[in-house]
């Protein structure tokens, strides 16, 4: 399911207006560390989107003495996107389209208005998805990426490439029928993901996220702008060439491979939700009311439909992003793969790990299964679609296997090992049940904490990713002479030890505050 | 509770922090709290009082607003829940004044070698370390009711987003001269993520 048409080559029914690529265009790609030509930089593979230089003259002023990165001409042109992007983003706006008219519009105004509204409107999209995809451009300059968009107000974004955290190439299913992908890059500091660019064709979507990754990389090289100094993402030598392959939606990822999550265990774990033990409750009220009300109309059973697909959304999204789930190991990144309906491709630095999660959902104990998630800098906790965020790094799994990805992640760690100890006895007073679940110990590398009664969760911050500690005292607490500490991270929550003595929460910020400081000088 | 008290309250209410001759820095008032760790190592700034002013002017516009709904409302209606209203906003107003005294004396800063600590609060208690190094920029803001009383804030922003170090109610000299240290002592020792 999840390999796609994995030659770019000739598309199926394309109505593509600029001549046909290059066919080999990235299957030449330079893949060990960046000698030769620049991929890019003299043939764009659309002669038709090298904007004519007119508007305004481009400031190239601070970027005049190119980078090392980029030898070969002053300006590379603008490309565009693909072609076919206005007819995948107005298909997706039908579906807006048609969730936004809902059921009940369709029961008062007929299917034949129906049909009419969604079509008017689904062209208007398409047209504006058009003129938007005429005025949309990118390249990359010096050591960043620019992306200009927009007809009225002109916008162009300037994406520095050192402050580059992971770039992924995600397929939604249109996409994948398609041949196209999107690419989409995480940056530090920003709020959302920056500038997906979608769509490309396979190919060049590879191909541009191996070349970002390469210029990120040559960023963190020692001497480089200390921000970046954590050697980004730079994937060297062999494990380049097998990304740079254009055949990019193979199953295995690149690199060492890890694990492999097998399918069955994935439905399992996710059968063993509280979501899916509600639907025989769904089922039987909706067969309940069709039977007792004698006028049942297609409306009322479409609603309850929708509510409970409502509900049930979550675990069957999860089973869709998270089937054929493949881990790799490549250098300094771990490769993830994953998608049933969207295949996804994401690249996570290990070294910008912030914070490892690992969640015993109260269902899956009898399983002895348990989820592991990481932080990453550079994605918002509150980014609307938290589907994005690459934070999976093991959906359902035993022990052993977690323990073995958690001794990648971070060397030396044991899940099992951690040294928890327990606050003290009259923290029950604010946790009357749950005191011996909570936690928080010291470890060599890391400051652990873990909490929860029925789902029993762990979270592992380094030390070197500390951002800052803070110690917290609530009213009660104050009373109990308990405080809270607090370990911020980047892109997260962070780690908290609940409820701990007051002199040993300062006892905890101060280790946390030397230990950090410690771990920073030496990493 | 009481054995739980027992125990607890030596260790939150330690000896109060003696106030360490340092060199420009103020000896701490009547500070009321035991929410200073390391006292032998660490020498608390207060804030400027002025910043009561400011906070008592901003609640005072706040409460003349309330006041003012609440008396043309009874004057109007001559409904009694507009009085009781108004009462109860004046016993707030009151309770919220007196706290922001003990508040803004709460407040104090500490700049030791590596990083920079600021507490604050009085019902919820707040301590944050936060080491140079992980400064990403810092912000000196005076909005115009500050700048009347002679005010600055400086804010530390670090790449996480729940890192909590504001330091408002500085004299401007004073701002200034920390944020410059601050971006020294940043560049320093910047490592980033």
């Amino acid at each position: 399911m999840s390999d796609a048409p994995a030659e770019p080559g000739p598309r199926p029914s394309a109505p593509d207006p600029g001549p046909p690529r290059e066919p080999g265009a990235a299957a030449p790609y330079p893949a060990v560390p960046y000698p030769g030509p620049p991929p890019y930089g003299g043939a764009p593979p659309y002669p038709v989107a090298a904007y004519p230089p007119t508007g305004a003259p481009q400031p190239a002023g601070p970027y005049a003495p190119p980078a090392p990165g980029t030898p070969g001409g002053p300006e590379e042109p603008r490309r565009r996107l693909h072609p076919l992007s206005p007819a995948l983003h107005g298909a997706k706006s039908l579906v807006v389209v048609i969730a936004g008219l809902s059921w009940s519009t369709l029961s008062r105004v007929g299917f034949g208005w129906f049909a009419a509204m969604v079509a008017v409107l689904a062209v208007g999209a398409t047209v504006l998805s058009v003129i938007s995809w005429y005025n949309t451009g990118y390249h990359v300059v010096g050591r960043e990426l620019r992306v200009h968009e927009g007809l009225l107000w002109r916008r162009t974004r300037a994406i520095p490439l050192e402050r580059l955290q992971a770039v992924e190439v995600v397929r939604p299913l249109l996409a994948q029928l398609t041949g196209l992908a999107e690419l989409r890059l995480e940056v530090v500091g920003g709020g959302k993901t920056e500038a997906p660019l979608a769509y490309l064709s396979v190919a060049d979507a590879a191909a541009l996220r191996e070349r970002l990754l390469i210029l990120a990389g040559r960023a963190g090289q020692p001497g480089a702008a200390p921000a970046a100094a954590a050697g980004t993402a730079a994937p060297t030598g062999p494990a380049s060439a097998a990304a740079g392959a254009p055949a990019a939606p193979a199953t295995v990822p690149p690199g060492r491979p890890l694990h492999a999550v097998r399918n069955q265990d994935l439905l399992v774990s996710q059968l063993l939700t509280p979501q899916a033990f509600l639907l025989p409750f769904g089922v039987a009220f909706v067969v309940a009311q069709f039977l007792s009300e004698d006028s049942w109309s297609f409306i009322a059973v479409a609603s309850t439909l929708t509510a409970m697909a409502g509900v049930l959304l979550q675990p069957v999204r999860r089973v869709l992003d998270d089937w054929n789930f493949r881990l790799a190991r490549d250098e300094g990144t771990l490769r993830v793969r994953n998608g049933l309906l969207e295949t996804r491709a994401q690249t996570v630095p290990l070294d910008r790990v912030q914070t490892l999660r690992a969640t015993w959902p109260l269902l899956w104990r009898m399983k002895g299964w348990l989820r592991l998630r990481l932080e990453v800098a550079g994605y918002s906790i509150g980014e609307a679609d938290e589907r994005n965020r690459p934070d999976r790094l093991l959906p359902v799994g035993e022990l052993p296997t977690a323990e073995m990805i958690v001794a990648e992640v971070l060397p030396g760690v044991q899940l099992a090992g951690l040294p928890f100890s327990p606050p003290p006895p009259r923290a029950r007073w604010l946790h009357p049940l749950s005191r011996g679940a909570l936690g928080a110990g010291l470890h060599d590398r890391v400051f652990a904490v873990r909490s929860g009664l029925l789902t029993r969760q762990a979270a592992v911050v380094p030390y070197a990713r500390i951002q800052s500690v803070r110690v917290v005292q609530g009213p009660l607490q104050r009373r109990l002479g308990l405080a809270t500490v607090h370990a911020d991270t980047a892109g997260g929550p962070g780690a908290a030890a609940e409820d701990r003595d007051v002199a040993e929460a300062w006892a905890i910020a101060a280790e946390l505050t030397r230990r950090s400081h410690a771990a920073r000088r030496a990493g | 509770m009481t054995g739980a008290e027992s125990t607890g309250r030596p260790a939150a209410a330690g000896p109060p922090p003696t106030p360490t001759p340092g060199p420009p820095s103020v000896p701490p008032g009547p500070v009321p709290g035991p929410l200073e760790p390391w006292p032998e190592t660490v020498r608390w700034q207060p804030i400027s009082r002025d910043l009561i002013w400011v906070e008592l002017v901003r609640l005072a516009v706040v409460l003349a607003v309330v006041v003012l709904v609440a008396v043309i409302g009874w004057a109007l209606s001559g409904h009694w829940l507009f009085g009781v209203g108004l009462a109860v906003a004046l016993l707030l107003g009151a309770v919220r004044a007196f706290s922001i005294v003990r508040a803004v004396r709460a407040w104090g800063y500490a700049e030791r070698d590596d990083d920079l600590l600021v507490r604050h609060g009085l019902l919820v208690r707040r301590l944050s370390i936060v080491p140079y190094s992980r400064m990403q920029f810092v912000d000196v803001s005076a909005g115009p009711l500050e700048r009347a009383f002679d005010l600055a804030t400086v804010q530390l922003h670090t790449a996480a987003a729940a890192s909590d170090a504001r330091v408002p109610g500085l004299r401007p000299a004073e701002a200034s001269r920390l944020r410059d240290r601050l971006t020294a002592l940043g560049e320093d020792r910047a490592e980033g993520l």
